[in-house]
């Protein structure tokens, strides 16, 4: 082990340390510890490599007995979501297809695809659904009976969706974020999304989608401090088979979620080092 | 110069840190890193993410100025940063990557900072994002 190792890994444990000096045991307001049954107690130690522990405990639940997805959730980021290694993206998500099952059209869109010209994402523009929910900023989740509004800490964004069955909204304008609209599958809260405006990439690494994509996300709280993630993805114009990914978020009780203004300071747009994105060539 | 800026090009596998904001190899190229040593001259707090303006000296003494971005506030804040962890007139040194228009600008991976910790500066929270020579 050379010197330069013995630093690198210094460094890491002091990060590390750091982070964890601060973790509460205690879920804090907020953060889904529920009323009625299957109230939590909160265990859990900070330390170790991957900085804090979630906390453990039973699934928080709402009173009406479905369980309380509230909290601030960390999530692995997720660059690149086939499973093998794309453009310069190193890191892939192991439960993704090796390769993302293109149609011809959009595997030459794929193939053609460089950030250098035009990352939409430098422009501060809307990640859109699946790339914000590859991100890896925290997002806070806040149940109601009828709703769940997803905070996303990256550039502050939210969005809100119905979770009592209804159906999706007609007639209104394609968006960057879709339109979702949830229900139950016993414990699991399903949403569906449609109506994409086809603007977004799906990921850091730049896959392509088109406007014809559904997504359907499955959220299963299955202890106080984890949440199962599984996303299909659905998208006849661009997909020749239906594909998805699999994660575990975890939920952080020492932090809290912070405002994200990516216009404050965005030096690279304003000096001209990453570019406006043209849609038209998209 | 060779005491105060090594300049390293070379490819470094896998050496691309993951940026919040954007995709890392639209602004920046992973093949060429640098390690800059010089003095702080301003430190802009601020999202997407902080920039970090230092002097740097070669060997005859001559300066140069160089722009360093670091991760957003909210990640660095969450690694045990502070606003005030860099003041104008620290002497710190910071490893990186360059970006690709060739000016003075990098991408901060690890920064040097005066009591002599080295902390992790790349732009993305956790431990899946760490920088490689730290995950070896």
């Amino acid at each position: 082990m050379n010197t330069r190792l013995h630093v690198g890994i210094l460094s890491v444990t002091a990060v590390l340390c750091i982070a964890g000096l601060a973790f509460s045991q205690e879920p804090a307001a907020g953060q889904g510890k529920g009323q009625g049954k299957g109230q939590a107690q909160a265990k859990g130690k900070g330390g170790g490599r991957g900085g804090p522990v979630a906390p453990t405990g039973p699934t928080p639940r709402m009173p009406d007995g479905k369980p309380d997805l509230s909290g601030l959730w960390f999530r692995p980021y997720t660059p690149n979501m086939a499973s093998g290694p794309a453009k310069d993206t190193r890191q892939g998500d192991p439960t993704g297809p090796k390769e993302l099952p293109y149609t011809a059209a959009y595997k030459a869109k794929w193939d053609a695809y460089k950030p250098d010209d035009g990352d939409y994402t430098g422009a501060c523009l809307p990640f859109g659904l699946m790339r914000s929910m590859n991100s890896p900023d925290p997002i806070q989740f806040m149940q109601h009976d009828n709703f769940m509004a997803l905070l996303y800490e990256q550039n502050t964004w939210f969005k809100l969706i119905p979770i009592d069955g209804r159906p999706h909204a007609k007639n209104i304008d394609p968006t960057w974020f879709g339109d979702s609209v949830g229900h139950w599958e016993g414990d699991t809260l399903v949403v569906h999304t449609n109506n994409f405006n086809g603007k977004t990439r799906l990921d850091t690494a730049g896959h392509p989608h088109s406007d014809a994509m559904e997504l359907t996300e499955r959220f299963t709280r299955t202890d106080l401090g984890h949440m199962s993630y599984e996303v299909m993805v659905h998208d006849p114009k661009a997909f020749t088979e239906d594909w998805g990914n699999k994660r575990t978020f975890t939920l952080r009780t020492d932090t809290q979620i912070m405002e994200y203004s990516c216009e404050e300071n965005n030096k690279s747009l304003w000096e001209g080092r990453i570019k406006v994105p043209k849609y038209d060539e998209q | 110069m060779r005491v105060s800026l090594v300049l390293s090009l070379g490819f470094l596998a896998g050496a691309i840190p993951m940026l919040a904001h954007h995709s890392f190899s639209a602004e920046f190229d992973a093949t060429k890193t640098v390690s800059l040593k010089g003095t702080v001259t301003k430190v802009e707090w601020m999202n997407p993410h902080i920039w970090v303006y230092m002097d740097v000296k070669d060997e005859s003494g001559k300066v140069a100025k160089w722009q360093c971005e670091g991760g957003p506030p909210n990640t660095l804040t969450r690694n045990g940063w502070t606003r005030s962890a860099l003041k104008q007139g620290d002497s710190i040194t910071i490893d990186g990557t360059m970006a690709k228009d060739g000016s003075n600008t990098c991408n901060a991976t690890r920064v040097s900072l005066p009591d002599g910790r080295r902390v992790f500066a790349g732009s993305s929270g956790g431990d899946n994002n760490l920088p490689p020579a730290a995950k070896q």
